[in-house]
Formats: C-alpha cells, sequence, structure tokens
C-alpha cells in the first residue's frame, strides 16, 4: 500500500478517535494536516489521474471532507462549513463513476439546503436544489430542508419552528436553531410595515422573547431605529425614514400623451 | 473517467488558512483557468489579495492566474499589468492565445513608452522594468529559435538597437538580415532620426563583416549623407584588385541613379582632395577649368576635362618611371579614380542613356503628323502642346526631325509659346552634356553683339540649357548665372532663374541664391514667379532658414504669381525632411493666403514623399475635404500621389471616393495622384479608377485623367493590358474630334506624348531600384504638376524620366557584347507596333473634311514612312553581315514588314516562343524586370544581380578580345566573326537596332533657326 495513504489513514483514524471524544481543537489540528496530505494525492479533483490507488484515495478523501462539514457544524462555524462542503461537493457530483455514493451523501447535502436557507440565500437554495436530481427529493433529509422553505415562504413561521422537533439528523439542530433567529428578523420586518406601534406585551409575543430584558436588547442590537416609550414599542423613525414617493403620475400621463401626439405628426 | 464540473472546490480551497492549500488551489486554478474563468471572476478579489499579502510566497502565481482571468474577461491591460507581477512565470514562449496576445499586448506597450521617451529626450523615466524584461526575454527567445526575422521587427519598432545587432549577428545569413533590415527601415520606420540611428547600425555591422557588401552600406551613407566615409570605401577598392575596381563603378553608379546631386559632388571633392599628392598637379587644371568653360564653345564638362587631364598625367608618370612599380600603381588608381569620377558626375551614366535612346529610339512621328493636321492653327494651345508632346517623345534621344520638317509650322510660335518651344530642345537634347551649348547657341543671348532674337526664345534656351543640365550643371552654372545678372528682360530673367534653379539642383548654392533673390526683390510678376521656383529648387531638401524669408516675402508681395512661385519653392525645401518640416507646414497650412496653403500642401507632398506617412495622408485628406479654396483642394488631393507613390497598390483605394467627388478640382486631384504615384506600373485598378474620369463632364477634368493614364501606361504595351490599345485609339479620336474641349484636346495631345516618352524607351520612376527616392524625379513632377498655372513648366516632367534599359559594362566602361534571357514572352514587352500610314481609320474621314492638305499629308507621310523604312534597312543590314546570324536578316525584315503594315504576315508568323535572347545594352521595361534571368555560360559575369539599369560586368576570359557594341571601335566588326562566342540565336528585337549605333556619339544635328 501506497505510504502516503497509510500516513493518512492512520491520521484519519486518530481524527475520527478525537472527534468521537469531541475534541473539536484536537480535530480542527489533525484536519488541517489531513488537507495538505491530500493535495500529494494525483487522483483527487480537479487533476483526476487514474492511480492504482485511485478509489481508495477518492473514498477516504471524501470521508474526511464528510468529517471536516460534520465538525465544522459542530464547531458552529459557518464559513469552514461552507469552504468544506464547496471541497466535498466535486466527490458527489463528479465521482460517481468511480467510487460507490456515500450514505452521508443526502444528510449533507440537506445540511446545506439549511445553511443557505439560514443564512437567507434562497437564490443558491433553489440552484442547489435544482441541481439535484428528481429521486432524491424524497430523501427525508432533502424534503425536510423543502419543506421547511416552503413555510417559511408561505409565512407559517409556526411550522418552521415546530420543525425542530423533527429532524432527521442531530446535526440539523444547530441550523434550526439559527432559523428561529432568521424568522424573527423576518417578522421585525414584516410588524414594521404593519404596525406603527405595538404593546411590550404583544411584541414580545410576537417576537417570541420572554421578558422584556431580551426585547429591549435585541432591540438596540438589531433595531437601533425603533424606540420604546409609554409601554409600547414604536417603528414610525423607520417609517419616516422610509420616504412614501409619490408617482408623479399626472405628469407622465401628460408627457406620453405629448409623446404619442409628436408621433402622429411626423408620422 | 471524471470530468471536472466547476472550480468552486477550489475557489473554496482559497480560503482554506493553511498557506500549502491555497498554494494548492492557485496551481490547479491556474491549470483551469480556461475552463472555468466565468466561475474564478467572482473571486479575483480573493486572489488579487493573495497577490498583494506580502507574506505568501506564491505571490506570482497568484497574479498569473487573476492576469489569466483578466485575459478571458478581455481586460488586456489589466491582465498585463498582473501578467508583469506574475514575473518568470510568464512563459513568453508558451504557445496558446493568452500568451500570444499578451505579448503582443506587451510590445505594443513596450515600443510606444520606448517611442515615447525618445520623443521627450527623458530616457526610460518612467519605463517599468518588467516590462522591458518580458520584451528583452521574447527578443532572446525568438533569436534561439531563429527567428531573426521577427526579431529584427521586433528590435526595430521597440527601439532596441543593441538587440537588433544582436539579432543580426546571430542569424545565419547575415547578409539577408542585413538586406532585410534595410527594407525594413525605409518602409516601416517613420521617424526620420530614428531610421538614420538604424542605418548608421546597420553600416557598423556591414563593416564589421568579413566579406562587406559594400554596395549595400555606400547605399546607407549616402541616406546618412556621410560621403567621407563612401570616398574612404571607394579608394580602397579602387586601389584593390580589378574586380574590386568593379565593385566601385558599380557602386558609383547605384550612387548615381539616385540623384542626390550636393552628396555626389562632396564625395567627388574628396575623392579627388584625399590623393591630392599624387595627383596634386592636376587640381589647378581641373579648377581652372570651369572658367575657361565660360567662353562660348567650350564643350568640355570640366569633370571630363579632370579625367583626361588625369590620363595625362598618368602617361607622363610613367614616362618618367623613376620607381616604375610605384608609378605603375599610382597609374592604375589614378586612371580609376578618373573613371569614377565621371560616373560620380554623372557623365558616363548620361552619356550611355543618351546612347541608348538615339539607338533605340523608336518614336513614332506618324503620330505626331496625326496630331499635327488636326489641330487648328490658331489654336496656340493645341500647337504649343504638340510642340510640347514632340518634345517629350523624343526626349533624351536627340532627334529633331520632325521640328526640322516643320519649320514654317513651328514658326507660329510667337511670344510664351516661342519660349515654350525653344525649352522643348532642351527636353530632346536633355543629357547632352558636351554639345548642348552649342546647340542652343542660336537661340542663346549673344554677349556684345545686339540680340538679333526675341527675348522669348532667349530666355526659352537658357530654361533649355537648364533641362540639359538638369542635376548636372556644373558646367554650365557659370554661364546661366552670368546670363541672368546681363539682362533686364524680365522673359530672359525668367528662364535663366529657371535653367540655374534645375542646374543647381539641391547644391545650395550661396552665391546663385543670391542672384534669384536679387531678381525676386525686382518684384516683378514674370521674372518673380520663377525666381521663387528656382529657390526651391537650389534647396532642396536642405530646409534652411531662407524657407522663412522667402515666406517672410510671400507675405509681402502683390503679386499672386510670385507668392505661388514662393509656396512651390518654399515647399522643395523641405523635400524629404518628413517630421523636420512639421512647423513650416503648420505655418503654411494655417495661412490666410489660399496660395500660400497650397504651398503647404506641395511641403506636406514633398516633406513626406513616398513614406505612405499616416499623419500626412490624413492632414492631405483632411484638407481635400475641408478647405474653402477649389486650388487648395485640389492641390491636396493631389499630394496625395507624392506621399504614397512607395505604394501605388494603396493609391487607387484611398483616392476612389474623392475621384467620385462633385467638385471637379478635387476630381482632377485624385486623376492626377493616380497618375504620379502609379507612374510606369500600368496598375490595372488604377487604369480601372482613371477609365471613367477620361470621359468626365468637364473638360480640365478629362485632361488631368488622360494625362495620368499616360503616365500609368508609360511602357506598357497592348498585350499586356488591353486597355492601353483602347486608350491610344480614344487619344486619337479625341485629338481628331473637332467638337472636343481645347482643355481635353490638350491633355490627349501631351497624354499622347507622355505614352510614347523618349522614343518608347523610359519609364517615369520614382524610386531608385534599391528604394531610394529619386530627388530629381520627384521634384520634377512636383513642378510639372504646376503646368495647370504655368505651361512651360510641363517640361519639368522629363526630369522623371529614366531609361527602361539594361547597359551592361566592362572595366573600360564600354559596352561588350553580352546576352542574357527575359523568361516571358517577346510580346509581352515589345514596342508598340507603328501606327498605319492613313489607311483605314484617317483615310475614311479626311477626304470628307478636306481635300488637297488631306492628299499632300497623305504623301507627305507616305514619304515619311518610307523615309523612315530606309533609314531603318540599311542599319538592319549592318547587323546582318556584323552578327553574322540568319534569322537577324530576318527579324529586320519582319520589322520593315510591320512597317509596311499587313496583319497578315502576323499570322504566318510560327507559335511564339516563351523566352527571348536580348543583347546588351537592352531595352528591359519595368514589367519584365522579373523575367530576367542571366546565362550561366556566358563570358561576363554581372557584378550585381540587378536587372536594369547600369550594371558592372566581370570579364571572365580577360585575355580574348572584347566585342563591343555602342562604341567606335573599329575592331569590333572584324572580330565578330572570329569570337564566335555568339550563338545562333540573336534576339529578334534589340539586334536591329542596337548596331544602329555603330557610331558611339550622335551626330551634332545641324543647326537650324526658325524665325517669328
Amino acid at each position: 500500500m501506497d505510504p502516503k495513504l497509510v500516513e493518512v489513514t492512520q491520521l484519519f483514524e486518530r481524527f475520527k478517535a478525537a472527534f468521537v471524544r469531541n475534541d473539536f481543537g484536537a480535530c480542527t489540528n489533525l484536519l488541517s494536516q489531513l488537507k495538505v496530505l491530500l493535495t500529494k494525492f494525483p487522483s483527487l479533483p480537479p487533476s483526476y489521474q487514474e492511480t492504482p490507488n485511485a478509489v481508495q484515495e477518492l473514498a477516504i478523501a471524501r470521508d474526511i471532507y464528510e468529517h471536516a462539514v460534520v465538525l465544522s457544524v459542530k464547531t458552529e462555524d459557518q464559513d469552514a462549513f461552507e469552504r468544506d462542503f464547496f471541497q466535498l461537493k466535486p466527490f458527489y457530483t463528479d465521482t460517481c463513476g468511480i467510487i460507490p455514493s456515500s450514505p452521508q451523501e443526502y444528510p449533507i447535502l440537506g445540511l446545506n439546503l439549511l445553511r443557505l436557507l439560514v443564512q437567507n440565500r434562497i437564490a443558491e437554495f433553489h440552484t442547489e436544489l435544482e441541481l439535484l436530481p428528481q429521486s432524491s427529493l424524497e430523501n427525508p433529509c432533502i424534503k425536510h430542508a423543502v419543506e421547511l422553505e416552503q413555510s417559511f415562504m408561505e409565512g407559517a413561521y409556526n411550522r418552521v419552528l415546530s420543525a425542530r422537533q423533527t429532524v432527521p439528523h442531530d446535526t440539523y439542530v444547530y441550523f434550526l436553531d439559527l432559523l428561529a433567529k432568521t424568522v424573527r428578523d423576518e417578522i421585525a420586518g414584516c410588524s414594521e410595515k404593519a404596525y406603527d406601534y405595538l404593546s411590550i406585551n404583544d411584541a414580545k409575543k410576537i417576537l417570541m422573547f420572554s421578558t422584556d430584558q431580551e426585547l429591549s436588547e435585541y432591540i438596540t442590537e438589531e433595531h437601533p431605529e425603533w424606540e420604546i416609550k409609554n409601554g409600547c414599542v414604536f417603528f414610525q423613525k423607520a417609517k419616516e425614514s422610509q420616504p412614501c414617493k409619490e408617482i408623479p403620475a399626472l405628469q407622465l400621463i401628460n408627457q406620453t400623451l405629448s409623446y404619442a401626439r409628436e408621433l402622429e405628426r411626423i408620422i | 473517467m471524471a470530468v471536472v464540473s466547476s472550480a468552486s472546490g477550489l475557489i473554496a480551497m482559497l480560503h482554506e488558512p493553511h498557506p500549502a492549500l491555497k498554494l494548492h488551489a492557485l496551481d490547479k486554478l491556474n491549470s483551469l483557468v480556461h475552463l472555468f474563468w466565468p466561475e474564478i471572476s467572482t473571486s479575483v478579489p480573493t486572489i488579487e489579495s493573495l497577490y498583494e499579502d506580502e507574506e505568501f510566497d506564491q505571490r506570482q502565481l497568484a497574479a498569473l492566474v487573476v492576469s489569466k482571468v483578466f485575459y478571458y474577461l478581455g481586460e488586456l491591460n489589466d491582465s498585463l499589468s498582473y501578467a508583469l507581477g506574475a514575473g518568470p512565470l510568464f512563459d513568453v514562449s508558451e504557445d496558446t492565445d493568452y500568451a500570444h496576445t499578451l505579448l503582443a499586448k506587451a510590445l505594443d506597450e513596450y515600443a510606444s513608452l520606448r517611442s515615447k521617451a525618445a520623443k521627450s529626450s527623458e530616457e526610460e523615466s518612467k519605463m517599468d522594468p518588467r516590462l522591458e524584461a518580458i520584451v528583452e526575454r521574447m527578443l532572446d527567445k525568438c533569436i534561439l529559435d531563429g527567428k531573426y526575422q521577427q526579431a529584427m521587427g521586433m528590435a526595430i519598432e521597440c527601439r532596441r538597437l543593441d538587440k537588433l545587432e544582436e539579432a543580426i549577428t546571430h542569424s545565419d545569413n547575415v547578409h539577408g538580415a542585413l538586406s532585410y533590415c534595410i527594407t525594413l527601415s525605409h518602409s516601416f520606420v517613420n521617424h526620420r532620426e530614428y531610421r538614420c540611428e538604424v542605418l548608421r547600425l546597420l553600416v557598423k555591422i556591414y563593416q564589421r563583416l568579413p566579406s562587406p557588401d559594400y554596395l549595400s552600406i555606400c547605399q546607407c551613407l549616402m541616406f546618412l549623407n556621410e560621403p567621407d566615409t563612401v570616398a574612404t570605401i571607394l579608394e580602397k577598392l579602387l586601389s584593390g584588385s580589378k574586380d574590386d575596381a568593379l565593385l566601385a563603378f558599380q557602386i558609383a553608379f547605384d550612387l548615381v541613379e539616385n540623384e542626390h546631386q550636393a552628396f555626389l559632388l562632396n564625395l567627388i571633392s574628396r575623392l579627388a582632395g584625399s590623393k591630392s599628392q599624387a595627383i596634386d598637379h592636376v587640381n589647378p587644371d581641373q579648377g581652372s577649368s570651369a572658367p575657361t568653360s565660360e567662353n562660348g564653345n567650350a564643350t568640355a564638362d570640366n569633370a571630363v576635362a579632370a579625367s583626361e587631364d588625369v590620363h595625362m598625367t598618368e602617361e607622363s608618370h610613367t614616362a618618367n618611371g623613376t620607381s616604375q612599380d610605384i608609378n605603375q600603381t599610382d597609374a592604375t588608381y589614378n586612371e580609376r579614380l578618373g573613371k569614377i569620377k565621371g560616373i560620380l558626375s554623372g557623365e558616363t551614366s548620361i552619356q550611355l542613356t543618351l546612347q541608348f535612346l538615339y539607338s533605340h529610339n523608336r518614336s513614332d512621328l506618324l503620330i505626331l503628323k496625326t496630331i499635327k493636321q488636326s489641330v487648328e492653327m490658331r489654336n496656340s494651345v493645341c500647337h504649343s502642346a504638340t510642340i510640347c508632346a514632340n518634345a517629350i517623345m523624343h526626349a533624351g534621344t536627340t532627334v529633331d526631325t520632325f521640328l526640322r520638317e516643320n519649320l514654317e509650322w513651328l514658326s507660329r510660335a510667337t511670344n510664351w509659346a516661342k519660349f515654350s518651344a525653344t525649352a522643348g530642345l532642351g527636353v530632346i537634347h536633355g543629357g547632352h552634356l558636351q554639345q548642348g551649348r552649342s546647340l542652343m547657341a542660336p537661340y542663346l543671348p549673344q554677349t556684345g553683339a545686339v540680340g538679333g532674337g526675341s527675348p522669348y526664345s532667349e530666355g526659352g534656351a537658357l530654361y533649355a540649357l537648364g533641362l540639359i543640365h538638369a542635376n548636372h550643371g556644373e558646367g554650365i552654372k557659370q554661364f546661366l548665372r552670368e546670363s541672368l545678372r546681363n539682362t533686364n528682360a524680365e522673359v530672359i530673367q525668367h528662364g535663366a532663374c529657371l535653367g540655374l534653379g534645375l542646374a543647381a539642383l539641391g547644391t545650395a548654392d550661396e552665391v546663385i541664391f543670391e542672384d534669384v533673390k536679387n531678381v525676386l526683390y525686382t518684384d516683378s510678376a514674370v521674372a518673380g514667379e520663377a525666381a521663387g521656383i528656382s529657390m526651391g529648387l537650389l534647396m532642396v531638401g536642405t530646409a534652411s532658414e531662407k524657407a522663412s524669408e522667402m515666406l517672410a516675402y510671400a507675405h509681402d508681395t502683390q503679386h499672386e504669381k510670385i507668392i505661388r512661385g514662393l509656396a512651390l519653392g518654399i515647399a522643395l525645401t523641405v523635400y524629404g525632411r518628413e517630421e523636420e518640416a512639421d512647423t513650416l507646414i503648420e505655418q503654411m497650412t494655417r495661412d490666410q493666403d489660399p496660395i500660400i496653403r497650397y504651398g503647404g500642401m506641395y511641403a506636406l507632398a514633398l516633406g513626406y514623399r513616398g513614406t505612405s506617412n499616416n499623419k500626412a495622408i490624413h492632414q492631405l485628406l483632411h484638407f481635400a475635404v475641408s478647405d474653402v479654396s477649389d486650388d487648395v483642394r485640389r492641390t491636396a488631393v493631389l499630394a496625395l500621389g507624392f506621399v504614397l507613390y512607395s505604394e501605388p497598390e494603396q493609391t487607387p483605394r484611398i483616392v476612389s471616393l474623392l475621384s467620385e467627388s462633385y467638385n471637379p478640382h478635387v476630381r482632377y486631384g485624385a486623376a492626377l495622384a493616380v497618375g504620379i504615384s502609379c507612374a510606369g506600373t500600368g496598375l490595372s485598378d488604377a487604369i480601372s479608377l482613371l477609365e471613367p474620369l477620361t470621359s468626365d463632364v468637364v473638360d480640365f477634368v478629362r485632361q488631368g485623367a488622360l494625362i495620368a493614364m499616360a503616365m500609368v501606361m508609360i511602357q506598357t504595351n497592348e498585350s499586356c493590358d488591353s486597355r492601353v490599345g483602347t486608350f491610344r485609339r480614344q487619344l486619337e479620336k479625341i485629338i481628331l474630334d473637332k467638337h472636343e474641349d481645347t482643355m481635353s484636346k490638350m491633355g490627349a495631345i501631351l497624354a499622347s506624348g507622355i505614352l510614347d516618352a523618349g522614343g518608347r524607351n523610359v519609364t517615369i520612376k520614382l524610386l531608385s531600384k534599391t528604394k531610394h527616392d529619386k530627388i530629381t524625379a520627384v521634384v520634377g513632377l512636383a513642378v510639372f504638376s504646376q503646368f495647370w498655372y504655368w505651361y512651360p513648366l510641363l517640361y519639368f516632367i522629363s526630369l522623371a524620366f529614366s531609361p527602361t534599359a539594361f547597359i551592361g559594362l566592362n572595366y573600360d566602361l564600354k559596352v561588350p557584347k553580352f546576352e542574357f534571357l527575359s523568361n516571358a514572352k517577346p510580346s509581352l514587352f515589345e514596342y508598340p507596333r507603328p501606327t498605319a500610314p492613313p489607311t483605314s481609320t484617317s483615310a475614311i474621314k479626311m477626304p470628307t473634311a478636306v481635300l488637297s492638305t488631306a492628299a499632300k499629308a497623305k504623301s507627305r507621310a507616305k514619304k515619311d514612312a518610307e523615309h523612315k523604312a530606309a533609314s531603318e534597312k540599311p542599319s538592319s543590314d549592318d547587323t546582318s553581315s556584323g552578327s553574322t546570324s540568319g534569322k537577324t536578316s530576318k527579324s529586320s525584315e519582319k520589322d520593315t514588314d510591320a512597317m509596311q503594315v499587313d496583319s497578315a504576315s502576323e499570322k504566318k508568323v510560327e507559335p511564339e516562343p516563351s523566352y527571348e535572347v536580348l543583347t546588351n545594352p537592352a531595352r528591359v521595361v519595368p514589367a519584365q524586370e522579373k523575367y530576367i534571368r542571366f546565362l550561366e555560360e556566358s563570358r561576363y559575369v554581372p557584378v550585381k544581380l540587378a536587372p536594369a539599369g547600369f550594371v558592372l560586368l566581370k570579364d571572365l576570359q580577360p585575355t580574348e578580345v572584347e566585342v563591343l557594341t555602342l562604341s567606335d571601335a573599329p575592331t569590333t566588326l572584324p572580330t565578330t566573326a572570329g569570337g564566335g562566342a555568339a550563338t545562333a540565336t540573336t534576339g529578334q528585337q534589340g539586334s536591329g537596332s542596337s548596331a544602329m549605333a555603330v557610331d558611339e556619339e550622335p551626330q551634332p544635328p545641324q543647326p537650324f533657326e526658325y524665325s517669328g
């Protein structure tokens, strides 16, 4: 067996051990070394050289990146998640003919969809979705993400929040927690438009806060333009700042008519 | 096999904290960038930040990737700057579009920076060293790969003379490389000073070679105007072996062909000066010979006198014979020096040309007769046009039969027409240096005796002298100056000024200039105009301070004629100065006075002659469509012809739109522009452009188009282009048409003169064979184009004529018998058939029009034809007896057959051979040049493989007796029989006439005079 492959395998075993121990510091360290070692394999994307060890190399590399993705979820590092996922993706898309597909594939794809949802990158979410084969939509992991998106779009926020109970995979919890915050932001945005003011109790209820303390913290952090007085939350400031532009309808109509007249004259 | 579908993984990897991963990602991206640049382009900022990260150790790789992405995005400037950042990673030898495009971009950038740096003289102040490094790598690579031509081109473009030198010296064919460079520097280097630098470098390289190509060196040196070096080279060659001397003679002939009088005079004086101790006592003689030529009938030119003196001294030397050996070498040296001086002074070539033109004269008097008869007697314009046509037809042939036969008719020319008629004699006898004075004697102003002749003929005679001695006026200058001083008649002053200008062309002679200036300051319109032109002629190409003086006077004077003369004169002074002329051109073209602007157009034309300079073309086109004065617009278009004559194929395309202008002046200019730049080429495009103009609605446009057409078609015969025949018939029709406008009739008459110019043995050539411009020819055409205002200036066209001849010379500068091959059908290049005596066309027309005169004319014409045939016959008999070849006599019979005209005889001729043997000296028309081959087993080998012009021949059997043609040596005839070297296939064409010149010098014609 190739010495490099042996080295990677051994290192990966250590990584997995640390992973099970939830020793994330050691994991990150080992992962970094592993990635560097992986660059030495010529069979990996994007070179895809047909070496004798290609199958083992690809399989182990995929395994490593899958672990990396999960690790990034556990360390709650979204950037690392994105990085690792993109590096993992070629293994799913381009190597189908060489190695058997991984059992982890759909959970991880689903995670990624969830991440996009959390980051409110709806366009990319749909791009990713379109790239998936029709059959995969039946997979519970993907289905979960798709349903979440639908509820999210409909404004059925309660369903979004209750989805936390039906996660297909325990790694999803982290993102669903994050999703709650995304939902809150959405609600805040809507109420701003919908109401001039709300009583603190109502606001607490709508925005899903249990104490006044939390509410005022949220307001100072995210929406400093809101105002709390007389036991109410006033959104006016925001309204004032949004100048309602009147459409100069009459002027436009007159102009268009005169153009039409001129045109007729020319012809 | 897996296929890469996306680069997103790699891009993500760029964000990895570990540098090794970044590096890996970059490396992979670099190899995939051509596929995934759209994906990568969104993360260019990331890669850029990697490049800017000082700690990242592969910044250059990052730069390379960014550069490639920018290249695919079409942002070449950004791409280049990052490629520079990539340093050595940017591989100049890479065979990809990216590398090619960026290299081209880099070179362009570098070249423009270099030329900018050269202009602002702050050498390389802002030059990016990385850019320089890339270009240097590129050049080195080209040199290593053996792509020397590319390397040379780039080096010249980038102004890297050091690299140029390297490329040339490394190339496997140094001579080829050098000549390639010379062509490059002439056709692509626009900046005159820089071109000089390049040439200087080339000369340096040439001199280092083990076997220097002196011919090319001397051409370069002439351009650089360094007579000293040329003189040294010539001296070295002259004191060498016989072959070296031959080479020296060849160099001299080539130099003479470029007609740079001032340079040649300089060269002669240096040659004489350097070996003064050897021929010390000759020099005083030479000096004194100039004064002796003052008195009336001194015939010899001083240069010849000098050379004869050299001969004499040489004899005396050998006679004394104290130290035989040294004297022997001295003697041969002096003998050679004499010869080379003869060549450099133009003597030899002019004399040989004269003999050639005289002996090969094939002018068709019948055409002139037809013209003469059809032209109305009282129409003086057509009358003098006919005289002019005659002069042009016989330019340089010394044949004035037509004038002699029609003295009474000639006498109708009065006043200025008489002036022109007399000047025409100068054209006919052009180059007759020895006897020019005596020929013109009857018309010249008589000193002492009370002048019997009219001032017009006297002025014309002085002008004629100038034409005879054009550009070789050493012997006649003095006389012309005195004539100028001794007269107050403005007509004579006019003639004398023009004559002086011609004779002392480009010599910048201060004394003469002062004399002419005095005439100018008399403020007489007639004399002043000539003085203005004359000053320009004197100062051609000197860009001297005098121009501003002239400009100032042009502003002062009231006479339009003087302003016009001066404007042209000023334009002449900046001849060939390119950028140096810009200030003056600017000044003139912004003037309020249209005549000065008109001069400005000429300044542009002459300053940028033959350079095809884009800026000049641009300016001229601008004036051609925007100036308010028709004269200026016409001239602007016409000037394009001068700027473009080095690339005649371009001209028809550039002026084609202008030739359809609504403005007749612009159309006229377009016609002449094509005529000037395509002169003598017979270019098909040019003819197609001119054809519709010859039937334009405006008479003067027709005139211009006819003249231009004749200039284009000169020396092209019907079998080359059938339109030549059509054109000849059109000319005849216009001339015979009673209702045609005078202007176009005049054009037609002149056109038939130009078409058959110089006895059908000359063409109009503005470039010498080495692609240098011929000053005299260009100046001649420029002044010629002034005939719009002043008909006598028509005669200047004779300066542009150069014989279409191959003249081979042996060591004694005699013309030996020598044969070579023209690898094409003879009919392609033969002389046009002489016109038939009035049978078909005119026989039908004439009786209805006039009765008695027609009959008389007919009989006269017939007599003339007989006379001509008779004169031809004995000569051809001579040949057949001389060269003892049966075929010659047969061919001469055929000639006379053709004269008698029956087309039936044509059909009897057996199928035409595919080649033709020509005998030295032979007529070789420009289109024929590429078919000329030299026979290998020939006795003589040309020193230079030139298909035309003067070529020195090396004798491989020096012990045998040489057979000479074109010489008066009586020994030739007997030895031919014994010589036997001549093969049976003697030329069909040349031989008949070449023997006509058994006597070397055409007999001086009897003086005749007409009174009017």
